[in-house]
């Protein structure tokens, strides 16, 4: 579903991702760890075009989304984003969060995408919010909602860019429990996390990146158990 | 002090008509320069290098002049630019548009940086176009945190309207000084202009407060 090849991204001088070659398979829920620094995000963000790769190139399906040539807001309707900080639209409800972008962007009538949303709400719990404005929901329901607002778009891949790094810890469940959910329905998953129970329990693979690099690319038994790099080592031994 | 109002009484109806001449003027001009200053705020954040030259020339040259000055090069200086003498009052709303769509631009461009990036991110991450983007997600919310810069403008627009006097306008403040003329006493009927301007910015005022908790109310 996703192809990346030789990826590189430069900030000036900074090199943040130094050739990254890898793909995602449709149906496939992938984590994506590492210390700070890393590129992680970057790397992730590159994916949907938020950041605009410096050399390499990214296919999305048989589309290369890295050709000038392609479309970037169409393929962007495939591709839904969750940010660590949730990026709500403050200044609609809950329900028109999740209609907005199928009405104005899928030419939706206001009707389907109403009921789209709805079940979406109802999915990841918090029907009783619809006509909420986001200031009034506490972290972890705005995260739940900022996945329900993607999930509106009915993509075929969701990015999860650090989704429950911002939240109280008390509320991180909650958000992990609807990731999970959306893992078993066999949706393509690309997941920035340090949540490494959550990536052992719910990946099917763990990039472990490392200084703009792809150290490691295995399942998850064995990278937890038997990390090859020393690299993937150390930091194992810092987070458990 | 010897203040006689009684003798003022008939001419209140001509004063208070100008107060139909200053809204006229004062609302048209609040309108287009509000547009004005929209898209000259877009200019200004725009990737174009040239929209952006323009708006910023543009803002420095109305920010840079006298508001009265630029009032009489418009209206005695349209034989010259037009080919043909405009009327005062379109002299009027013109200048007076051109002029706060420079200082609204920068109030514009002001909010608009102040939404979080991550606003339009989320925008480009659901594949929702610039202009659609910008509409609906990025100028709403720039709107709210500006309300309080946008009504000091519109309140000094109101004020400064006194100006067409200098090219016959007849709004409140002609009105007045004429009355004053008629009467060879001009302290009492300045009072009553300095009144009806005071009524209408604190009209403003209340509309302001009105629309800003109509605007509120998703905190």
């Amino acid at each position: 579903m996703i192809k990346i090849e030789k990826l590189y991204k430069n900030y000036g001088k900074l090199e943040v991702l130094k050739g990254i070659t890898t793909s995602i398979k449709t149906g496939e829920v992938v984590a994506i760890i590492g210390p700070s620094g890393s590129g992680k995000s970057t790397f992730l963000r590159c994916m949907n075009y938020l950041e605009k790769p410096t050399d390499g190139k990214i296919w999305f399906g048989d589309q290369e989304i890295t050709d000038k040539k392609t479309n970037i807001m169409k393929v962007r309707q495939n591709v839904g984003m969750v940010f660590q900080h949730f990026h709500l639209f403050p200044h609609k409800t809950v329900l028109e969060n999740l209609t907005y972008a199928p009405i104005k962007v899928k030419g939706l009538s206001k009707a389907e995408a109403e009921k789209i949303g709805l079940e979406l709400l109802e999915r990841v719990g918090l029907s009783d919010k619809a006509s909420e404005f986001p200031n009034r929901l506490s972290g972890g329901q705005k995260q739940r909602v900022a996945i329900a607002r993607a999930l509106a778009m009915q993509p075929e891949v969701m990015l999860f860019d650090e989704p429950t790094s911002a939240l109280d810890p008390e509320m991180v469940k909650e958000v992990l429990d609807v990731m999970k959910s959306l893992a078993h329905t066999g949706m393509t998953m690309a997941i920035v996390t340090h949540e490494m129970g959550f990536a052992k329990e719910v990946a099917d693979r763990v990039l472990f990146l490392d200084n703009g690099m792809l150290v490691e690319d295995s399942p998850p038994q064995e990278f937890f158990t038997n990390p090859k790099s020393s690299r993937a080592q150390e930091f194992l031994q810092k987070m458990l | 002090m010897n203040l006689d109002f009684a003798q003022f009484i008939p001419s209140l109806p001509y004063i208070l008509k100008g107060v139909l001449v200053t809204l006229k003027i004062v609302l048209l001009a609040g309108v287009l320069g509000f547009i004005f200053g929209i898209i000259l705020s877009l200019f200004k954040i725009s990737s174009i290098k040239v929209l952006g030259w323009f708006a910023d020339l543009y803002t420095s040259i109305f920010r840079g002049t006298p508001l009265v000055l630029q009032l009489m090069l418009i209206y005695f200086g349209s034989p010259q630019i037009f080919g043909y003498q405009i009327e005062p009052y379109t002299a009027a709303v013109l200048s007076f548009s051109l002029n706060s769509g420079a200082y609204i631009s920068e109030i514009i461009r002001a909010g608009i940086l102040a939404v979080d990036k991550g606003q339009q991110e989320a925008a480009m991450a659901l594949g929702v176009p610039y202009r659609k983007m910008m509409w609906d997600i990025i100028l709403p919310q720039a709107l709210k945190n500006i309300l309080p810069a946008l009504l000091n403008e519109f309140i000094s627009l109101t004020k400064e309207s006194a100006i067409v006097t200098t090219i016959g306008v007849m709004d409140v403040m002609r009105r007045s000084y004429q009355v004053g003329a008629e009467y060879y006493s001009y302290f009492e009927p300045l009072l009553i202009a300095g009144l009806i301007y005071y009524v209408l910015v604190i009209a403003l005022t209340f509309l302001g407060k009105a629309v800003e908790g109509r605007m509120r109310r998703s905190d």
